[in-house]
């Protein structure tokens, strides 16, 4: 019975200890295990598919009798979806292009410059715990840890393990996910009031005189405070103490102690759509991703639901500024300066991710020095 | 050189890992797509606790190792989180079941159900102390209950197939 003991508290002890060590290489990115894991793949892919053959009219079946109504309410609604964008996506592509040829006249970074690589998602995580896909590309087409992850709709994650020939992608609602964003909130109504000496042109029996502006804004799509062609600086009213409109862009900025004499200009990109950075973290399959850490400020106003979501970019995140990632579709209010936390709703549906496209960008601060 | 070949082909665990890929390749394919009330289904945990069941506490532990390190090896999880875990589930299967007088079909049952709800209740515990975060919420508890009904109706099945697997070589000659 001791000898019983003893080999089973070894055994126990043993197995504690190697898992202890596994858990601590695999923390501290060991290449034994990524080559573990890499050669296990090799030798697991063939069998996985061919258990997907066989298993595939068993995953019918249950498709068949848990999905078929709402497949088909989907069919129906995406067919009406279908036709109401036709005309949107015309539109929006050609503002795209427009922004981007700004973007480029302003030497700023576009999606456009970045290179891709198109990948298909050949398996998801079979966990309860974690959102990951697995990809059928890898290091051979460039793809590297970090790089952001979009299908067609937007952004779907980032990648967190290459190999060779494939690669694992967590999706944006896995807890361990975290993005800087921005929260684009539609303007108020602009109304630019000038009140003082200066004679309207329209009058001039009296002393003093109200000019009123206002900017109109169309919007092309259904979802409020992104107004493509919105890149287009409004017009700009000046109004001169000779009662002359100046033509828009002779006219410099204000100088300090002379607002009542010199001319009064209305800044350009006062009606622009405003923007808030936060932070996105995912939060599991079961609930919608939230955004933090958004200023209660006055300027930005209350988020309304709807409001676009957008990849904030800059010199330490690893996506690039723009890419399209959802819409506010709760606001949770908060008190004192903590400001709102915003549940997102994704752009992209996970639940049918098919083919990706791996954006092959690096962050300025990861890029390899040039000697 | 080929006696040895054939003492590793025969070795029970050798049986035991051909078993879990077989499972393995389920859990990724048709489990990870039919989910019972949002729940993904767990048939490694399901090996590793029959296992247990079929040969006791120590085997257990030792069968559940196994299966558990295949299962990470799929997951983006760290390594060897899941073989601790699915460790334990086997060693407590086979413990707690030593304690029945006369076992009969329902008592292995429920036993397969208690240590698979143990186990689901674990891993996110385990996946929050090696950093993991927002895991441990209650809809561990939600999962855990769909498991682990899932695991009681099929631990019968499951436990012949691993007392097939673990028995000894000379037994399965």
């Amino acid at each position: 019975m001791a000898g019983y003991s003893f080999t089973r508290r070894r055994a126990i002890l043993l197995l504690s200890l190697t898992s202890v060590i596994l858990i601590t290489m695999d923390l501290r990115g060991s290449s034994v295990v990524n080559f573990a894991r890499s050669s296990f793949g090799v030798v697991f892919r063939p069998i996985e598919s061919a258990s997907r053959v066989l298993t595939r009219p068993i995953e019918n079946t249950w498709n068949g009798i848990t999905h078929y109504n709402s497949v088909v309410d989907e069919n129906r609604r995406l067919k009406d979806l279908v036709a109401y964008n036709e005309g949107a996506t015309i539109s929006a592509i050609a503002s795209v292009r427009e922004a981007q040829e700004l973007l480029a006249l302003n030497g700023l970074p576009t999606l456009a410059g970045i290179s891709s690589c198109t990948a298909q998602v050949v398996g998801s995580s079979p966990s309860n715990y974690s959102q990951t896909v697995e990809i059928n590309r890898g290091t051979e087409c460039g793809i590297k840890v970090g790089m952001p992850v979009l299908n067609a709709a937007g952004m779907i994650g980032k990648v967190t393990d290459v190999y060779k020939k494939r690669s694992v992608v967590m999706l944006m609602t896995d807890p361990g996910y975290s993005l800087a964003v921005k929260v684009v909130n539609a303007p108020p109504t602009t109304t630019t009031t000038v009140v003082g000496e200066v004679p309207s042109e329209s009058s001039s029996t009296t002393s003093t005189s109200t000019t009123t502006t206002t900017i109109k804004v169309t919007t092309t799509t259904g979802i409020p405070g992104f107004t493509p062609g919105a890149t287009n600086a409004p017009t700009m009213t000046t109004v001169s103490p000779t009662g002359v409109t100046a033509p828009p862009g002779s006219v410099g900025p204000n100088r300090p102690g002379q607002s009542t004499k010199s001319p009064i200009t209305v800044p350009a990109g006062i009606d622009l759509p405003l923007k808030e950075t936060g932070a996105l973290e995912g939060r599991g399959l079961s609930k919608a991703p939230i955004v933090r850490f958004v200023e209660n400020q006055v300027r930005f106003g209350d988020v309304k639901v709807g409001s676009p979501v957008i990849s904030a970019g800059g010199a330490t995140s690893l996506a690039p500024p723009d890419v399209v990632i959802g819409t506010i579709s709760r606001v949770i209010k908060r008190s004192g300066t903590l400001g709102p936390l915003l549940e997102v709703e994704l752009a992209a549906d996970f639940d049918y991710l098919n083919f990706v496209r791996v954006l092959l960008y690096q962050p300025s601060t990861e890029r390899p020095v040039q000697p | 050189m080929m006696d040895q070949f054939i003492a590793i082909a025969e070795n029970r665990y050798t049986r035991l890992v051909l078993v879990g890929l077989m499972f393995l390749s389920l859990q990724t394919t048709l489990f990870n797509d039919l989910r019972p009330f949002g729940v993904c289904l767990q048939v490694m945990l399901l090996l590793a606790a029959s296992s247990g069941l079929a040969k006791g506490s120590q085997t257990g532990a030792i069968a559940g190792f196994i299966v558990g390190l295949l299962y990470d090896l799929v997951l983006a999880t760290p390594l060897g989180l899941c073989a601790a875990v699915f460790a334990i589930v086997g060693y407590l299967a086979g413990y707690a079941h030593s304690f029945v007088h006369e076992s009969t079909w329902w008592s292995r049952m429920l036993t397969a159900s208690i240590v698979s709800a143990v186990g689901m209740i674990l891993l996110p515990i385990g996946f929050t102390i090696t950093g993991s975060e927002n895991v441990l919420t209650m809809h561990v508890f939600t999962v855990a209950f769909v498991v682990a009904l899932f695991n009681a109706m099929f631990s019968l099945p499951v436990e012949f197939v691993c007392r097939w697997a673990l028995r000894e070589p000379s037994a399965a000659r």
